[in-house]
């Protein structure tokens, strides 16, 4: 973890992609699809990873993210100026609810996974009840002929792009500087072993429930956009268990252990997706591709990519390992 | 006489089983005490409820004039009384230096203070060339050390140490005791839980002696260990 210089090394990059895809609409529509589920599961695993908090249901605030766009725009009118924020508080909110309810009765693990991925369902169930949401159908955003930057409508895709660019690399600078603060090495240290974490003065439930607000926050923010982007939003493409799913593959892929490896995976795999579902004329032909990829990758890479690439790279800057302890100094 | 930690008659039940019962004994500033007794006496329970990880049934538990009985453990921790586990518990996704680092965090909410901090401990203990190694790559004698330099990292008043040199060549328990004796010259009041009674002799002034979750002893340990009850708890009775 080589600190800032990563992050301007991968946000040199975005910006790199970025510039290449604006030579074309169908580029800039993959560049925008990568750093939305990049985004995603750096923030994801912003908890798995680096927390040891297990989520199966973020689809859940992007979910909410996503409606509130969605709802406020179609049925109340309301700017994104005023739906991004809306739906970033609730999703907020619905984190600290969840999470204090998981970490008051000490879920861990699958449990807590579980415990998510209830949430998630008993969400997307009732999103696919309601009739002011759309039922299953889905909500349509209003659009007009004409381009409206309050109203996030654009015909060309570039602003888009810009803006989920923006999102990615504030992700992942705020991520960084988290992860060299305190708060991340009370995250990694709970982890690790929360009970040692807790002897050592962190207290559990409270770093836990930060992490999961963040994370919930940032997904909520990508809810957002993607309401504004495809300017429709129904159950199955932002609350079901796919695109939790899709999250954690990601990470598995990219490396867990790095605040970037999300990212990694997600350039590897969304390109990948895109041009599978393009090609194969079979009916989930991408989907069987994919899981063959994934056995691969992880009988091969078990810590992902990123994993990889790092444990290469310290093993050949690698200091000899000290035998032995020099004698304690003497406090005479 | 007044002391750094006092517990007036803990008790603690797991259901039925009255796991410690009436216990009650103080710790001085800057001394090292011991509680020793035969397996399954309780002390590690005890150790538990001091550390906050159990609340006391019953009782009270004071650490410097305050009451911390039922307090989580990261508050007793920043009240400056921090434990090390008997089964080593490190942080394995780490280094040795952020593992420290981490302990270092609960005095120096800046990283670089934290940092500075940890190299400090890891320096007195003679410890730096371990400093980028994944706590993972340690050898027990290893792992033991880090757990102890975590504690201190978090500048203590009082350490709780379980069982630190269980599987210790008599070698490194050695240095292990040498270490723990020197940690009063800089202010740190010592509990130990210990089986090896020489190991008690050696390291501690004071020891008290639990069997059944009760105190049967309490005093110097010379006195102690010599008491016929506690020969009898630990070895069974002579003409039995």
């Amino acid at each position: 973890m080589s600190g800032f210089r990563t992050v301007l090394c991968v946000g040199g990059l975005v910006v790199a992609s970025f510039l290449l895809a604006l030579s074309d609409r169908y580029y800039m529509d993959v560049f925008i699809l990568t750093c939305f589920y990049g985004t995603l599961a750096v923030s994801w695993n912003l908890m798995a990873g680096l927390t040891g908090l297990m989520s199966l249901g973020h689809a859940l605030f992007v979910g909410i993210g996503a409606y509130s766009v969605a709802w406020g725009a179609s049925a109340q009118g309301w700017p994104p100026l005023v739906t991004w924020p809306l739906g970033v508080a609730i999703a907020v909110a619905a984190a600290a609810i969840i999470g204090m309810l998981c970490f008051r009765y000490g879920l861990r693990g699958y449990f807590f996974a579980i415990a998510t991925l209830a949430f998630n369902e008993v969400a997307f169930f009732s999103v696919s009840a309601s009739v002011a949401l759309g039922r299953s159908d889905g909500l349509i955003l209003p659009t007009s002929s004409e381009d409206s930057l309050l109203m996030l409508q654009f015909f060309d895709k570039w602003p888009y792009g810009l803006i989920i660019g923006v999102i990615l690399i504030a992700t992942l600078a705020i991520g960084q500087h988290l992860l060299t603060s305190r708060t991340g090495y009370y995250w990694r240290a709970l982890r690790d072993n929360e009970e040692a974490a807790e002897a050592l003065g962190v207290n559990a439930r409270a770093y836990k429930l930060r992490c999961f607000m963040l994370s919930a926050g940032i997904s909520a923010f990508c809810g957002a956009f993607y309401a504004n982007y495809v300017a429709f939003v129904d159950p199955r493409s932002v609350l079901g268990i796919d695109l939790s799913i899709q999250m954690l593959v990601y990470s598995i892929i990219g490396g867990m252990s790095l605040l970037w490896g999300p990212l990694l995976g997600a350039v590897l795999l969304v390109p990948f997706s895109v041009m599978l579902r393009n090609i194969s004329a079979i009916q989930g032909g991408e989907i069987i591709a994919y899981a063959v990829l994934l056995i691969v990758l992880a009988l091969v890479l078990p810590q992902g990519i990123a994993g990889w690439l790092t444990a290469r790279w310290r093993r050949r800057s690698a200091v000899s390992r000290p035998e032995g302890f020099a004698a304690p100094e003497r406090s005479a | 006489m007044s002391g750094l930690l006092q517990l007036r008659a803990v008790s603690k039940s797991f259901g039925g089983l009255r796991a410690l019962d009436n216990v009650s004994f103080n710790v001085a500033a800057g001394e090292i005490f011991a509680i020793i007794g035969p397996n399954g006496a309780g002390k590690t329970t005890l150790f538990n409820c001091i550390a906050g990880a159990l609340r006391p049934t019953d009782g009270e538990i004071l650490f410097d004039g305050h009451r911390i009985d039922g307090r989580p453990p990261h508050e007793i921790c920043s009240r400056g009384l921090v434990r090390t586990f008997q089964i080593v518990k490190p942080f394995r996704g780490m280094t040795v230096l952020e593992n420290i680092k981490v302990a270092a965090f609960a005095r120096h909410i800046r990283p670089r203070d934290a940092e500075e901090a940890a190299g400090r401990v890891l320096a007195h203990l003679g410890m730096e060339a371990f400093a980028g190694i994944d706590a993972d790559e340690l050898n027990v004698a290893q792992l033991r050390r880090l757990e102890i330099a975590r504690a201190l990292a978090t500048e203590p008043q009082l350490l709780l140490l379980d069982e630190m040199l269980a599987g210790l060549t008599p070698a490194e328990a050695t240095v292990m005791c040498d270490l723990i004796r020197e940690l009063p010259r800089q202010g740190i009041a010592v509990i130990v839980v210990e089986h090896s009674i020489p190991v008690v002799r050696s390291l501690c002034e004071r020891a008290v002696v639990i069997t059944f979750g009760k105190v049967l002893a309490e005093g110097m340990t010379a006195e102690v260990i010599a008491d016929p009850r506690v020969q009898e708890a630990y070895l069974g009775r002579a003409d039995g």
